[in-house]
């Protein structure tokens, strides 16, 4: 199990390093995530999602709290020794590598590579179905088949811990859909940890049983997806929804 | 938009007719094949053009490898001490007069200086040493927001994927930097083919002669215009085939880039070796260009500072050439801001092709050497009129033309999003054209105004190309008289007026930044 307990971050006065919609506030999480688990993390914009899992992945530091895998703190550890993958919204991929190489270099930076590693590369892209396109640079991809190559990339690294930060805001409605097909799928063979931001709620329906509402830098409420965004009585929420 | 459309015809005839009265004095298209022919099979023509080509190569590869390493290390070290200091100093090559550094590299790399570079500094080393002054801060600076181009989640994968330094370099660094190094790297080319203060001090003799020097001395010394016609259009020839060249590079370098530095950067992973040789490389490239400067300082102040400065000729000095650069500067501002209002205004209106060549016929003066143009109106003038008697005027058209690309570069884009927001707001509010300027136009746009002014007059100030062909004792400009000095080996009294001219021209550029910027001028 992944725990985020009592993680606190404080922005820096000036311009804040962490995310440039990030208000200034201190933020305060305790969320956990199950093996097998997307738990999807929706709030209005600035509210401390990116932070989150920027703390997660270690790119800003905590002022306090433990992230724990499997009771393990890895609150202390540097970026690259982290189990965790992040795949963003855009940016995911080097412009100048094909899809192989692009994915490749998650486990091996040298590109070295051995028999076994080729085929779990192979593997994977059959897995995130781009099967042949491996030789493909990424502007001959759609965002889809990106995203998709980013998660590849993702399932060949085998951490346990996957940041989502939005990577289905640049996606059609049908796209997304088979991404979030696709995710499932594969958090859920790999035991992963997958935590995923996104401004959709329906997003949020489809990937996830349970559904994390950060508002002002803490984490309001933890509950299954549905109740939490039919049924909800906090204010917050419903001003996020629009139903206020 | 008709004014517009007016100042590009007059900025192509101002080029067009020199060039034409080149040809015509040149008569190249009759009788005078035999004349190439002749040139072209001599020694010294043959050595002045493999010259004038290899000295740019290699300044541009010695000027960008470096600049690259410089500018590698600004970016992985944000923090390091003065860093905001030191890349300000790195912007001074761009308004110190180039007879100025040559002093200052005569003193610190001279037979006398405090590293004597071997017997002769004279020549290709010379030459190559004030370029690089020249164009490593500049290419460091125009390099440095290349790194800001990386996408900050990049930096983020390579610190999870754990990335070497030189997988940073191969996988990230490289990728972004190879966009931009051709345009800057013919940028640089071009500078220093046309480089002719630094030459002309430096070369030491016909062994080490550019193009562009050897114009000068085929019309002030061998009194050969067919000769200097020949060697100014090979020279145009040069230039225009670099700048077709560049025009397969659509980003063109900024005149005053964002130096912030890229804070995701300090997350990847730093080797010992880099941690070792990146403060090293900020040290050596601050020695590099500081040192000419402080030498010179140092020699003034130990100079005959008083017998230089009670002199008449340095304050008639001093006169012409503040009223050079300041008229040169409004020529330029005021060509400009009718230029890039009429473009942006096109622009628009949809009518791209018609923007594009008003900038174009403002920028393509940066192709045609000064000294081509100063040529051909030398040429043509002289069958008319003594050209000496009208030297300042020439001087000014020149220089302030020259201004043009800088300011087209500065103050273009602002204007273009200047009117693209406030366009339909101003018209529908019924302001004049002076309302307009007074209320909306200057108070927004004045700091890139501020900046365009103070470096197009700290150019034309230190500029020793057009004047050195049409001074005379009556019209001697600063860098003139320093010029006049070296040559008669008056060194001490050439400190003290390098130092002054620098002092002039810093405090130039400081106060017209300052006055017509605003407050919120930075440099």
């Amino acid at each position: 199990m992944l725990s985020i307990k009592q993680l606190e971050f404080s922005f820096p006065k000036s311009k804040s390093v962490a995310n440039k919609n990030d208000a200034n506030f201190n933020t305060l999480f305790n969320v956990d995530v199950n093996a097998g688990e997307i738990l999807s993390v929706i709030g209005p914009s600035g509210s401390g999602k990116t932070t989150l899992l920027n703390l997660i992945a270690g790119f800003i530091q905590p002022s306090a709290g433990q992230i724990l895998i499997d009771n393990n703190d890895i609150s202390g550890l540097a970026i690259a020794k982290r189990p965790v993958t992040s795949v963003f919204q855009e940016n995911n991929l080097f412009p100048h590598l094909d899809v192989f190489t692009n994915i490749a270099i998650g486990i091996e930076p040298s590109l070295k590579l051995n028999e076994s590693q080729k085929q779990q590369i192979f593997a994977a892209l059959e897995n995130v179905e781009l099967t042949n396109l491996e030789k493909r640079l990424p502007k001959a991809l759609s965002g889809g088949q990106r995203q998709r190559v980013a998660l590849a990339r993702a399932l060949v690294r085998k951490h346990s811990v996957l940041l989502l930060d939005e990577p289905l805001a640049a996606l059609g409605p049908a796209m997304r859909e088979e991404i979030i097909d696709l995710l499932k799928q594969l958090v859920e063979a790999e035991k992963m940890h997958a935590l995923l931001i996104s401004h959709q709620p329906e997003d949020a329906l489809k990937a996830s049983t349970r559904t994390a509402f950060i508002n002002q830098g803490k984490v309001l409420k933890i509950d299954n997806t549905k109740r939490l965004l039919k049924h909800s009585d906090l204010t917050e929420i419903k001003n996020y929804l629009g139903e206020a | 938009m008709k004014i517009g459309i007016i100042i590009s015809l007059f900025l192509l005839a101002f080029i067009a007719v020199p060039l034409i009265s080149l040809f015509g004095a040149s008569d190249l298209l009759s009788s005078q094949k035999s004349t190439i022919a002749e040139m072209w099979n001599s020694t010294y023509f043959r050595r002045v053009v493999f010259f004038s080509i290899w000295q740019a190569f290699l300044s541009t590869v010695l000027s960008i490898s470096v600049a690259i390493l410089v500018a590698r290390a600004f970016t992985r070290l944000p923090r390091f001490p003065f860093r905001h200091l030191i890349l300000s100093l790195f912007g001074l090559p761009l308004v110190v007069p180039a007879v100025v550094a040559v002093l200052g590299i005569v003193s610190v790399y001279g037979k006398q200086g405090w590293l004597p570079l071997g017997e002769n500094l004279y020549g290709l080393t010379g030459i190559l040493i004030a370029h690089c002054f020249f164009n490593i801060p500049l290419a460091v600076r125009l390099l440095i927001p290349t790194w800001d181009t990386v996408p900050e989640q990049h930096w983020r994968l390579a610190s999870q994927l754990q990335f070497s330094s030189w997988q940073q370099w191969k996988h990230i660094e490289w990728p972004a930097l190879r966009e931009n190094i051709p345009s800057i790297a013919l940028l640089i080319f071009m500078l220093c083919l046309t480089s002719f203060a630094v030459v002309l001090t430096l070369g030491g003799g016909p062994r080490s002669t550019t193009l562009e020097v050897a114009i000068y001395q085929s019309l002030r010394f061998d009194f050969e215009p067919t000769q200097a016609v020949i060697l100014a259009l090979l020279q145009l020839v040069i230039c225009l085939t670099v700048a077709l060249l560049a025009t397969r590079f659509s980003k063109l370098p900024d005149v005053e880039p964002n130096l912030n530095s890229h804070q995701n950067i300090n997350q990847v992973q730093q080797s010992l070796g880099d941690k070792i040789t990146q403060p090293l490389f900020i040290i050596f490239a601050t020695v590099f260009v500081v040192s000419p400067l402080l030498a010179m300082f140092i020699d003034a102040i130990n100079g005959p500072m008083l017998e230089v400065l009670t002199d008449g000729k340095i304050w008639k000095a001093t006169a012409f050439s503040l009223f050079i650069g300041l008229v040169a500067a409004s020529l330029s501002l005021f060509i400009a801001w009718f230029l890039l209002n009429a473009s942006a205004e096109a622009s628009i209106k949809n009518k791209p092709i018609l923007s594009q060549s008003m900038l174009l016929s403002g920028s393509i003066i940066f192709v045609v050497p000064p000294l081509v143009i100063g040529t051909g109106l030398f040429i043509l003038l002289s069958n008319y009129v003594n050209v000496f008697d009208w030297a300042i005027g020439i001087v000014i058209l020149i220089n302030g033309l020259m201004g043009l690309p800088f300011i087209i570069r500065t103050l273009g884009p602002a204007i273009r999003q200047h009117k693209m927001q406030y366009n339909k707001l101003s018209t529908s509010l019924g302001f004049n054209a002076w309302e307009r300027f007074k209320h909306i136009d200057f108070p927004l746009l004045r700091k890139p105004i501020g900046l365009s002014a103070a470096l197009v007059a700290t150019i034309a100030i230190g500029d020793l190309g057009v004047i050195a062909l049409f001074g005379s004792p009556e019209t001697t400009t600063l860098p003139l008289l320093l010029y006049q000095r070296l040559a008669s080996y008056q060194i001490p009294q050439a400190a003290v007026t390098a130092a002054f001219l620098l002092a002039i021209s810093l405090c130039l550029f400081w106060l017209l930044e300052k006055v017509i910027g605003g407050k919120h001028a930075e440099h």
